[in-house]
């Protein structure tokens, strides 16, 4: 298939037909939600066009934001715009409010999805961090029912996700940032908007003056997925913050990541930054 | 070839389009639509001189399938921008200020900024030019293109 023009898309009008021709190869077609990596991937040639797409922006399924007495439930289809205006998302997960706010620009953000993000899994997706960084879980659903699966064990490799054929992510659940913690996002890249990230992170802990009580810190960009850094958050746990602390640990991330040289950045460009990110969180975690 | 039909409000005018679900509601404006104010400059997102108001809000055309845009959406190009208070004092300002040069990002661009002011009529620098990220233009610099939403802003409907 060559042309935009020759593919055939189906409408769906919940989400109970949409996982029912999911269900069987013959009617079965590539999700598309925003569309903002398919069109471009289909139009550049990096992806096969299939015979059929299914649309997935109808499904009221897999719209709005809510919340739980500790959780943030977001949909698939929530784009980035929407998550950055939710008053719920900017005061139960501000990293994520911040991080959407940085995706392209307005004309991306109205568009694109959470569930297009994380499924695109592009080592440069900037939600990754933000998702992580909340211990949180996907839905995903096929005909025969639903699974939940830990948002650090659904993203596999390079452009991999624990999705299989017939399945559709549904919704995100995403416990709340609790009192007295702090988080954000940080990202680096050429420009302002409109750009790829270098290297980019989310960081949530709490601390007691000095004293770092609980500390989550995530990257993108610096392997083929986003991750944590477990050893690291063991590491400055009950550290008190000081020059002394805050040199070792930006070492000690620097040499704890193994990200690649490609036509964005250098690996030891992306180690640095790296360092130098995860410093400026715990400055800004024990800042009165 | 599988065609839909859709009907959409089009610069306010009942429009009734049938063509191929996958088709780029870009491809659709100009060529079947025959409003060749939205331009094709990248096709790929980046540099938003095909940027629509879709039910108010800026989106690149050249991204969205024509199937994906419900019936009674509504669409606002450049060409309906003259229909509308705001629209016509964007023109205005744009031109006083000499907020174009060679034009081909205008029509994205000045789309952006009567969607920023509609939703927020007193933007700061900031939100300005946050707003027009996603518009690229390769003769201004911006600085002319930012002071003339400045100017319309004080002039906004609402705001006088
Ligand atoms: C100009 C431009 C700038 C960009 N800037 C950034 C940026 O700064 N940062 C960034 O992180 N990204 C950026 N992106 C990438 C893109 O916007 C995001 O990855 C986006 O969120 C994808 O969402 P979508 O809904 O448009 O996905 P789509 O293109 O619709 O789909 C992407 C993938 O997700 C799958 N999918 C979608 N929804 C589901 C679902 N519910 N279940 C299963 N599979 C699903 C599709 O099958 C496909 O494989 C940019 C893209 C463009 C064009
Ligand atoms: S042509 Fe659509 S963004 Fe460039
Ligand atoms: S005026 Fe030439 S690109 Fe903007």
């Amino acid at each position: 298939m060559k042309f935009l023009e020759d593919m055939d898309c189906a409408f769906p009008k919940n989400l109970q037909e949409a996982l029912k021709l999911m269900a069987d190869e013959k009617s079965r077609g590539r999700p598309i939600a925003g569309g903002t990596d398919l069109m471009v991937q289909w139009s550049s040639g990096v992806l096969p066009m299939p015979e059929r797409a299914i649309d997935l922006s109808g499904l009221p399924e897999l719209k709005g934001v809510s919340e739980n007495t500790d959780s943030v439930v977001i949909g698939a289809a929530v784009t980035h715009a929407e998550m950055r205006r939710s008053p719920i998302v900017q005061v139960h997960l501000p990293s994520l409010a911040q991080a959407a706010a940085t995706i392209g620009g307005a004309q991306i953000q109205a568009r694109g999805t959470i569930a297009g993000s994380v499924a695109n899994a592009s080592p440069a997706g900037d939600l990754g961090p933000s998702l992580l960084i909340t211990n949180g879980r996907v839905v995903v659903a096929s005909k025969a029912g639903e699974r939940e699966i830990e948002l650090a064990k659904f993203f596999l490799g390079y452009r991999k996700i624990d999705l299989q054929p017939d399945e559709l992510i549904v919704r995100f659940i995403l416990p709340k940032i609790h009192a007295g913690c702090r988080e954000s996002f940080r990202k680096l890249g050429p420009r302002a908007a409109q750009a790829i990230s270098k290297v980019m992170g989310s960081y949530r802990g709490s601390a007691k003056g000095k004293e770092v009580k609980d500390f989550a810190v995530a990257l993108g960009s610096v392997a083929p997925i986003p991750i944590r850094l477990p050893e690291f958050e063991q590491w400055i746990v009950g550290k008190e913050i000081g020059k002394k602390v805050l040199d070792e640990a930006e070492q000690r991330v620097a040499a704890m990541i193994k990200p690649i040289d490609d036509i964005r950045s250098t690996a030891e460009y992306r180690q640095w930054v790296s360092g130098r990110i995860v410093r400026g969180f715990l400055e800004e975690l024990v800042a009165e | 070839m599988k065609t839909i039909t859709r009907i959409w409000k089009v610069n306010g005018e009942e429009k009734t389009v049938k063509v191929p679900p996958m088709r780029r509601l870009l491809d659709v404006l100009r060529e079947d639509l025959g409003l060749k104010g939205a331009k094709e400059g990248c096709g790929e997102g980046e540099c938003g001189t095909c940027t629509v108001l879709i039910n108010g809000a800026p989106m690149v055309s050249c991204l969205i399938p024509a199937g994906q845009v419900r019936d009674g959406t509504e669409i606002m190009t450049v060409e309906g921008l003259e229909k509308t208070e705001g629209g016509r004092l964007l023109q205005e300002v744009y031109a006083d200020k000499g907020s174009a040069q060679c034009g081909f990002c205008i029509p994205g661009m000045i789309l952006s900024s009567y969607a920023l002011l509609s939703r927020n009529p007193n933007p700061d620098e900031a939100a300005i030019r946050e707003a027009h990220a996603g518009n690229l233009c390769r003769c201004t610099g911006y600085q002319k293109i930012v002071e003339a939403v400045q100017a319309a802003a004080r002039k906004w409907p609402g705001n006088k």
